[in-house]
């Protein structure tokens, strides 16, 4: 006979529910709730979502997962007045889009929580932490709200000596100008041989904004950086972050040839001269690069040109999402660690660096502890290049 | 007294009554509605204990969900009340290999229970498409099965205990680890498939299975549905038990190869397809055994050529029902009338009556299922902004049910009555539907337990 040992599962502590009568029905303005119908309907609730859903696999509502998440909507789309009781299951969505990949109907999830953020916004309901991040954004540029200059990772030669005509923009992005300013530089020093420049004056590429539903905000700093882009003349944007990069490829005109970082990589990898590393890493594929934009095997062949790759558990359509996206990170920081704390237990054994490409998945993951340094793909390329 | 202080007062913050997420739990795959007033979210049997005994003191209705992944309202509280949300009770207690025998909770996820099972070299057969996301706890309260239940059998008979809260709060258990029992009624056997309306099960323990050493697949065409239901009825009659035998017509071939385009299915006509295990001899021999017999029927037929092969068609397979949307993004498919069963040898009347039946009310079907066992899902789908064809749609689902009945049928093989199927209960059972209902009113005096279901 053995006695199983399940894993005690840690109690994720919900944010405070609203009574019936402390839900203050009429704070949404009076705004009609507008979704194509289609795109709900076509869900006949079967509840294959529930079973992948991250969120949903710590927090144990129903409203935590994509089925609820389109009940609700559908509720919203059928006359039940918007108010702030929705926000905890909508607003919790990190838009991994495992949901969408399994899918038997079809349905884009993710796209669905999207709109109907954009809606709840238009009838003013927000979190206060969603309304922050919008003032960050508008007012300093950045998702931090910091103050400083952008480019402050640069010397002073180095930034009078940027180019004002290009054919390639590096957009570094808020998470390297100011949280990993080392990313950028070394991201920078690779890029620069191929004579790069970067923008005189980069805003926030607008993701937090249409990820929690500030369209218009978000046209208005997206129309900056636009205007920008067609000053330098460039025919591509080169871009590390991949909340960046599905934003500059998905939202901003079509027109725009925009490539991530690994992909610059590996196809450039004859020019890079890299070195051999005696190194075994693992990689964890960002959800906004992989399963949103299927970019699976460029750092696939960025990392096996340097060093040994070791997979993870769940790997490229199935990966699991490290919490950080769709603005749950700063709206449910418990929720978001405990998904990043689930992921490092797909990290195979003896692995010397887990690699990603995305700033905002190295820093849920890292801030999730473990035993292993998570690290930049551009980290890995720079010490191949040492 | 104030439900919602007694209630946290058992389970603190795994209470909701928060609008949006009551109406999360206001319905299930199906078209029935129902809001609760609380839903709650047990840990252990002595919280659902406490808290059937507090809606039974308070005449509250209780009804017992998993995933929410029933075809028939089983979960949907109709009359309100509470819902006992049991997906957080998921562990598995014990894998007795010496008995070849697991207890779990109700909330394990079937596919969660076998793949702990397969390190051992064993499985929990009964295999519901949707076994990726539904509880052990559901299945038990549907006498769920799948497509390998040709062999393997329904839920049914793989319990060999459960722990039971009855309507009152009492707990008691209705079996054993013992493989036989003579001693009075089989209570075990009376929980499976009473949905949730005479107790709430909160462990189960189950008999396992040894994973066979090898499956093949046969994968056979036809001109239409009628002739692959007499190929059908052939094989059984030659002495050949598959462990799976599943038809797909060829609506339903084209939904699977827009789902994934590189699935290895023929071109033209209706299908089925065949699993045989065993030992490599043995399920060789079942496969040419079948090849034989089907062959002057088929239009094609042929065995899969690896272990992806099979494992790819499997795996779309379980996924066609709510795949519709594929073929045409304006339908979604509604599941009514998508449960009904036949005897073997009246497969093929029933697959020509559905296809009459269809076609008469105009609405498209797509039809596949476990016509190994005679359940046939027939899948209908509408635009579901257009309420003519909703019309239509349920006139087209009592004519299949009542067609199954007709036939010596059932209205539900493995999907369960719920509210959806309730009203046909009288008209399938007669007399032995008015022993069901003093069964019910000797355990659930009340009427607290999953009101609303059944037809009772």
């Amino acid at each position: 006979m053995k006695t199983v040992k399940n894993k005690e599962k840690r109690e994720i502590k919900r944010a405070k529910e609203l009574d019936k009568s402390e839900i203050s029905e009429m704070k949404g303005k009076n705004q009609p709730f507008e979704l194509d119908r289609r795109s709900v309907y076509k869900c006949v609730q079967c509840g294959t979502c529930r079973s992948v859903c991250p969120v949903f696999n710590v927090v144990g509502w129903e409203s935590a997962n994509t089925r609820g998440r389109m009940l609700i909507i559908k509720s919203l789309l059928e006359g039940r007045h918007p108010s702030e009781d929705v926000l905890p299951s909508l607003a919790s969505c990190t838009t991994c889009r495992i949901c969408a990949a399994k899918c038997p109907a079809g349905v884009n999830p993710p796209e669905v929580v999207e709109a109907a953020r954009a809606q709840l916004v238009k009838c003013g309901i927000t979190t206060e932490v969603q309304e922050k991040l919008r003032a960050s954004v508008i007012t300093s540029g950045n998702s931090f709200g910091e103050a400083k200059d952008r480019t402050h990772w640069l010397s002073e030669t180095e930034r009078s000596q940027l180019p004002e005509k290009s054919d390639y923009v590096y957009f570094v992005g808020c998470f390297d100008s100011y949280r990993y300013p080392e990313f950028a530089e070394k991201t920078f020093k690779v890029l620069q041989r191929f004579g790069v420049t970067l923008l005189p004056d980069e805003q926030c590429c607008a993701s937090p904004l249409l990820r929690t539903g500030f369209r218009e905000d978000a046209e208005k700093v997206m129309k900056r950086n636009l205007e920008q882009i067609r000053k330098v003349g460039a025919h591509t944007i080169i871009t590390s972050c991949a909340g960046c990069y599905t934003t500059l490829k998905n939202n901003y005109p079509e027109e725009l040839h925009v490539i991530s970082l690994p992909e610059f990589l590996a196809e450039h990898l004859d020019e890079l001269k890299l070195k051999k590393l005696d190194l075994t890493v693992t990689y964890h594929d960002p959800c906004h690069l992989g399963r949103h934009n299927k970019i699976y095997e460029a750092p696939r062949k960025v990392i096996q040109a340097i060093c040994t790759l070791k997979e993870m558990k769940n790997i490229k359509e199935n990966s699991r999402c490290c919490g950080g996206g769709g603005g749950v990170r700063i709206g449910y920081p418990d929720i978001s660690l405990e998904l990043a704390r689930n992921r490092l237990e797909d990290v195979p054994e003896c692995v010397d660096y887990i690699v990603t490409s995305c700033p905002l998945c190295v820093r849920n993951l890292r801030d999730a502890g473990g035993d292993i340094e998570v690290i930049d793909i551009v980290e890995l390329v720079a010490m191949a290049m040492e | 007294m104030d439900i919602t202080t007694e209630l946290r007062k058992i389970v603190g913050l795994r209470l909701s009554v928060s609008p949006s997420e009551l109406y999360c739990y206001s319905s299930d795959a199906s078209q029935v509605k129902g809001t609760p007033d609380y839903v709650v979210r047990p840990k252990s049997t002595d919280e659902v204990s406490r808290i059937v005994k507090l809606a039974y003191e308070n005449e509250i209705p209780v009804t017992a969900r998993g995933a929410g992944t029933g075809l028939a309202g089983g979960a949907v509280p109709v009359r309100g009340g509470i819902v006992l949300d049991m997906s957080g009770m998921n562990r598995i207690l014990e894998i007795d290999i010496d008995n070849i025998q697991v207890v779990v909770e109700p909330g394990i996820i079937q596919d969660a229970l076998n793949d702990a099972l397969i390190p051992y070299g064993f499985f929990f057969p009964p295999n519901p498409g949707s076994s990726a996301m539904c509880t052990i706890g559901g299945m038990i309260a549907y006498n769920a099965s799948g497509m390998r239940c040709v062999k393997y059998g329904t839920t049914r008979n793989y319990v060999r205990d459960l722990e039971v809260v009855l309507a009152d709060g009492t707990v008691i258990h209705t079996g054993s680890k013992m493989l036989k029992s003579a001693a009075g009624y089989d209570l075990t056997q009376l929980i499976i498939g009473s949905e949730g309306t005479l107790g709430i099960v909160t462990k189960a323990g189950l008999k396992i299975a040894p994973l066979p050493k090898t499956r093949k697949l046969v994968i056979a065409s036809f001109e239409n549905a009628e002739i692959a239901g007499q190929a059908v009825v052939k094989t059984f009659s030659n002495g050949v038990i598959p462990s799976a035998c599943e038809i797909l017509d060829r609506v339903s071939l084209q939904v699977l190869k827009r789902y994934d385009p590189k699935l290895v299915l023929p071109s033209e006509g209706d299908v089925l397809l065949f699993e045989v295990d065993g030992t490599e001899n043995s399920a060789r021999e079942a496969a040419e055994q079948i090849i034989e017999v089907c062959s002057p029927l088929a239009l094609s037929i042929k065995l899969a050529e690896s272990e992806k092969e099979m494992a790819d068609i499997w795996a779309a397979r379980k996924l066609v029902g709510a795949a519709v949307s594929r073929l045409d993004p304006t339908k979604t498919r509604i599941y009514v009338g998508e449960d009904v069963g036949v005897p073997i040898k009246k497969i093929p009347e029933l697959l020509k009556r559905a296809q009459e039946i269809s076609e008469k009310f105009n609405l498209h079907a797509m039809k596949y299922g476990h016509i190994g066992d005679g359940n046939l899902h027939l899948a209908l789908f509408i635009d579901v902004l257009n309420k003519d064809e909703w019309d239509r749609l349920n006139q087209v689902a009592d004519l299949i049910h009542r067609t199954a009945i007709e036939l010596g049928g059932t209205v539900s093989s493995e999907h369960g009555i719920g509210a959806a199927r309730a009203e046909y209960m009288k008209a399938q059972w007669g007399p032995a539907f008015e022993v069901m209902r003093a069964i019910k009113k000797a355990l659930d005096p009340k009427g607290i337990l999953n009101p609303g279901k059944l037809g009772l």
